[in-house]
């Protein structure tokens, strides 16, 4: 099956319009929310209401989820007072935020989509106003893909350590390149090409942490060695 | 700090391993990266950290809290996540949605049956699939084991938090006796690998049948006979009891789910609010208690596991003939689509949101972990209170660090 | 030479350990009889006895100091096993029962483990302070054992101020607690070296009020009145004179050896190990022996102000009398009129006795090798020459029945001390200094007054409390 979608290539796209058709015997979602919603918000979403099975999805642009989300925490017909999830997805062209919300009022849950944050500077509004249990959810949402939530008060990484310098969950995240752009690479380097005794290296004990990704693994003179910070080296 | 910040490696030999509480500096080698952390990491006077180490006894599973105290009382708290972080996500995207099941095992390691569902249910809600009635049934006296023997491992760690060192055994007879009989049903003691995209792996057997048979007789036992030892003891309770209140506001705006969101008087269960599986068929109550500290919780968790008691004995007698396993190609491409799924599991709102391009591959599988948010919480009923209580509010609110590192 | 080794490799184990005692025995033996004959021994012999007569009192002071010290230790170890048999049972599970007979010799090797670990002092820390941390807590415990009487006679030294002494050096361990806590270079043993100093102190007060009702009864601080004062039956004894003292003697007592429910001091789920945190090997075995000596000291404390000490529940000489024998008994035999077969029974009664009894028992079992009827030959006549010495000890020697009264409360407290930790939670810092200071000490106040009054009242009416 390949090495997972890359970016760029011609996927599918991942928008609402492409679910496959809702056969009669899955549960009835909720027509009247889907009205609400439409009324209310037509002109806010990037494209119509959807569902299927038991949720509900609405699609909006940074610009109007701010606005989109109060009113349906606050008002009085929609009351989606519990904020289930808050995830990021890239779809490998563009970066999302999914909500999933849930309302006494509804027996659907609502999934809001908030499409279209460019790869490059993926900036949206936070919802730790409304909810200050979506700190946490969004500091991991920057963590794993770069996304910026202004308005968040503590958005740094929450998982991977702090000099860690890519986000793992995009879809261009390629191991171990990516990881070894931070400090910590070099160190211990997980891809060593295995040296078997005719090939007539023998790995040596490393003296020294080093800045290469051979470096200490190597014997003076040999290809892969010459660091400088290896002051000592030692023989096996 | 001038020039790079220089974060030291832990195989850099100029560190001396010296003490667990020296080794790594409470406070960041580098500048604050945030509003939130400058204020944290500034010391009024008489202030100091204290680090919760990531090895310590009590913490539920390798978290490393830094508490800000002033003698002995906490003033703020940050706990910093990180060292159980495997990249789940990532690797469920590699694999396909039949690995996905044993790759999210080890997330709530305690229950697992609740964190394999997740592939699985998300698979069989974009394959739209109907799983056998005997499958669900099944399914359903799995998790409800798994709840009562999570419960009964939860209330030993509260006592064994607070001090008690008895509770905790009693706590695991019961446990022991649940998680045999799974291991009857199941060939595995903890990371079951048992629900499968279309039903369960594997009938009900004699063995399990005898041994569950034999527990239901005298099921709860041992919890009640640990909660007797603890429910009216003048120093338990004087140490639960008022601690860590969370209030119905409050729970709703951090959104924790589960027995700490019941506990504050709010009657929210997914297996009631958004009914999956057979539980629409199933009678039982949701109970809930309105005080919202620590005391309340554990008693939650007590009623908890009555409920479930009636829900297994319901299963029995209801459970109909039929296959367990729904007829599914080998390869199993899912149709593109979105889905999102939520059940109720010891810890609350287990959430999964499962994005498919139509190959076998989940395109992103995100998971959701209701003790992500309830640690969250610890963070705001800590401050004001003393370090002895750090430990008894996280015990009394039961994050398991296995679903929030992913 | 290499014709004495030859023959000495083909020794069996029991030859090699048989062949050079006896070869010590001959020339014991031989020094022995010409010292004897020519002078020389009994001039040494009374020339030792006359400095020991001019200094009998430093003697008997070094005797018992030592066998307090010694004493000690299987003391702890003795607890310590305990404490892992009785909370192993309410915890429906099993403790150790592989070393040695039902486990017994578990915490023998626990202390050998102990004394086996690295010892190391981390960077930083405060040396001195560091290293004498735990000898300040250990001898602050083991002290205060030198005024208990444990039976009549048998006491380390006769103080007047015997109560005070105890109490005033008993409260010199938490000044090795703060040493131990400040020292360590850690915030953690910080936290748990103050929570120490705050309980510790805080319990002093009514530990020590407590007992001011007694002290006011019997008039005296001296431990051995005390103790004679609860003469009689069970009935004389201060627990019922004074209930509510005993009641706060015991919590505080408990808060005194930082045990359960008021462990805070190392409160292993929060503090990791509190003040010891930084230590390990010796250093750490030390404090932990210094908690289980302080529980045996606490509760042969409570067993003598309270429980009578050394006094029987009620008087077994009625009993004695009906089976025949009548106190004191006295055996007419003196020893020293044996004169130099005195040293000859003493050294080689034993080991004719070992040496029969090894014959006997090698012959009867004969899949036993020699080293094996060997061990067990003399397992055998320690039960006999025990047995024998308790038996005419406990008709002739009265402190023998008063030992064996005295360890009995004792453990039996003891073991409430061990029920108590299997069964309940502990306490917070907080909670803990407000019972102290709001419950414990206006409780001890109020007995004051009441035992006082109740003095004064009954001396009008012309009996005595």
């Amino acid at each position: 099956m390949g090495s997972g979608p890359t970016v760029g290539s011609d996927r599918p796209s991942l928008l609402a319009s492409d679910a496959s058709p809702v056969p009669e015997r899955i549960p009835v979602t909720d027509i009247a929310l889907q009205r609400r919603l439409t009324e209310r918000f037509s002109t806010q979403l990037l494209t119509a209401v959807s569902a299927r099975h038991d949720t509900t999805e609405i699609i909006v642009g940074p610009g109007e989820l701010v606005s989109v989300m109060s009113a349906l925490h606050d008002d009085a017909e929609f009351r989606f007072e519990l904020l289930a999830d808050l995830a990021g997805v890239d779809t490998g062209v563009v970066l999302q935020v999914v909500y999933h919300l849930w309302s006494p009022l509804s027996p659907d849950w609502l999934r809001v989509i908030c499409d279209g944050l460019p790869r490059d500077d993926p900036r949206l509004p936070s919802v730790t106003f409304l909810w200050n249990g979506a700190e946490w959810a969004e500091r991991e949402a920057y963590d794993m893909f770069g996304l910026i939530f202004e308005g968040n008060r503590d958005l740094r990484r929450i998982y991977m350590p702090p000099d860690y310098q890519s986000f793992p969950l995009r879809k261009d995240f390629l191991m171990p390149d990516d990881a070894s752009r931070s400090p910590g690479q070099g160190v211990r380097p997980i891809e060593v090409a295995f040296q078997t005794a005719e090939s007539g290296r023998v790995p040596l004990m490393r003296v020294s942490p080093g800045t290469g990704s051979l470096a200490g693994w190597t014997r003076p003179g040999e290809v892969g060695a010459g660091d400088p910070d290896s002051g000592g080296q030692v023989g096996p | 700090m001038t020039g790079e910040p220089r974060v030291r490696s832990l195989d850099d030999p100029s560190i001396m391993v010296d003490s667990p509480a020296t080794i790594i500096d409470a406070v960041p080698p580098y500048p604050p990266r945030t509003e939130r952390e400058a204020e944290f990491y500034s010391l009024k006077d008489g202030e100091m950290f204290v680090n919760l180490g990531p090895q310590h006894p009590s913490t539920h599973g390798v978290l490393r809290v830094v508490i800000k105290i002033d003698g002995e009382q906490v003033v703020d708290l940050d706990p910093v996540l990180g060292y159980l972080h495997r990249g789940v996500e990532k690797i469920c995207e590699n694999g396909d949605w039949h690995h996905a099941i044993s790759n999210c095992d080890p997330l709530e390691y305690i229950a697992s049956m609740f964190s394999e569902a997740m592939p699985v249910l998300v698979a069989e809600k974009l394959l739209d699939l109907e799983v056998p009635r005997r499958a669900d049934y099944i399914r359903v006296l799995a998790w409800e084991l798994n709840r009562i023997s999570s419960h009964a491992l939860f209330i030993g760690w509260l006592a064994l938090d607070l001090g008690g060192i008895t509770p905790i055994l009693y706590g695991f007879i019961e446990r022991d006796e649940i998680v045999e009989m799974l291991a009857a049903l199941t060939g595995q003691k903890l990371l079951f690998n048992y629900l499968r995209i279309g039903g369960v792996n594997g009938d009900l057997n004699h063995e399990f049948l005898s041994r569950l048979g034999d527990w239901m007789s005298r099921a709860g036992k041992r919890i009640e006979e640990s909660s007797k030892l603890m429910n009216e003891n003048e120093i338990f309770v004087g140490r639960t009891r008022g601690l860590g209140v969370l209030t119905r506001e409050a729970a709703l705006r951090t959104c924790v789910t589960g027995p700490p969101l019941r506990a504050t008087g709010i009657p929210y269960d997914v297996r009631r609010a958004h009914p999956y599986s057979v539980y629409p068929e199933l009678e039982f109550d949701i109970p809930t208690r309105t005080e919202g500290d620590s005391y309340a919780r554990y008693l939650l968790h007590l009623d908890e596991i009555r409920e479930s008691i009636r829900i297994i004995d319901q299963v029995l007698h209801q459970m109909p003939d039929g296959p367990v396993m729904a007829k599914l190609p080998r390869l199993l491409r899912v149709p593109p689509g979105r889905a999102w799924v939520a059940f109720e599991s010891p810890r609350g709102q287990y959430g999964a949101y499962g994005i498919s391009d139509g190959s076998d591959q989940p395109f992103r599988f995100r998971i959701h972990d209701p003790s992500y948010f309830t640690l969250q919480a610890v963070g705001q009923l800590v401050p004001g209170h003393l370090v002895a209580d750090t430990m008894a509010i996280m015990a009394s609110l039961d994050p398991i660090m296995g679903g929030i590192d992913k | 030479m290499s014709v004495v080794s030859r023959p000495w490799s083909r020794l069996s184990l029991a030859g090699k350990i048989i062949l050079p005692l006896i070869a010590v025995f001959v020339a014991l033996n031989l020094v022995i009889v010409l010292g004897w004959v020519s002078g020389i021994l009994p001039w040494l012999v009374q020339a030792i006895l006359d400095a020991l007569g001019d200094n009998v009192g430093i003697l008997r002071f070094l005797i018992a100091a030592t066998i307090i010290l010694v004493i000690t230790v299987p003391v702890a170890f003795m607890n310590i096993f305990f404490e892992m048999k009785l909370i192993a049972f309410v915890n429906l599970r099993v403790g150790p029962n592989r070393i040695g007979p039902w486990g017994t010799l578990a915490s023998v090797v626990h202390g050998l483990k102990v004394l086996a670990k690295e010892d190391f002092t981390p960077t930083g820390a405060d040396v001195p302070a560091f290293t004498l941390a735990p000898a300040v807590v250990y001898l602050a415990a083991v002290m205060t054992l030198l005024v208990v009487p444990f039976a009549p006679g048998l006491y380390g030294y006769d103080m007047d101020i015997g109560l005070l002494y105890f109490f005033a050096v008993g409260g010199v361990g938490v000044v090795g607690l703060m040493m131990a806590g400040w020292s360590s270079y850690n915030k953690y043993s910080l936290l748990g070296g103050l929570r120490a100093a705050a309980s510790l102190i805080s319990y002093e007060l009514p530990l020590i009020l407590s007992v001011m009702g007694i002290v006011m009864i019997t008039g005296t601080l001296n431990l051995n009145q005390i103790v004679t004062a609860q003469e009689g039956s069970f009935l004389d004894w201060f627990l019922f004179r004074q209930p509510l003292g005993a009641l706060i003697f015991f919590i505080a007592a408990t808060a005194e050896a930082s045990r359960t429910p008021f462990d805070l001091t190392e409160a292993d789920s929060e503090i990791v190990a509190g003040f010891a945190t930084e230590y390990s090997g010796m250093r750490f075995g030390f404090f932990f022996f210094a908690e289980y000596v302080n529980m045996f000291i606490l509760s042969a404390m409570t067993a003598v102000l309270f429980l009578g000490g050394w006094n029987a529940p009620f008087d077994i000489d009625p009993l004695l009398s009906a089976v025949g024998i009548t106190t004191p008994v006295s055996v007419a035999f003196d020893p020293a009129s044996l004169g130099v077969g005195l040293l000859w029974l003493v050294l080689l009664a034993p080991a004719l006795i070992i040496g029969l009894l090894t014959a006997v028992i090698w012959m009867l079992k004969s899949s036993w090798s020699i080293v094996v009827s060997l061990v067990v030959a003399f397992l055998l006549f320690n039960v006999i020459v025990v047995g024998a010495l308790v038996t005419f000890a406990a008709i002739d020697l009265e402190w023998v029945i008063g030992l064996f009264w005295f360890i009995g409360k004792t453990v039996a407290l003891i073991l409430f001390f061990v029920l108590m930790r299997a069964t309940l939670p502990r306490v917070r810092i907080d909670q803990l200094m407000g019972f102290a200071w709001k419950w414990l000490v206006p409780a001890a106040l109020l007995n004051i007054f009441v035992t006082a009054g109740a003095i004064v009242i009954l001396d009008q009416m012309g009996k005595t409390l």
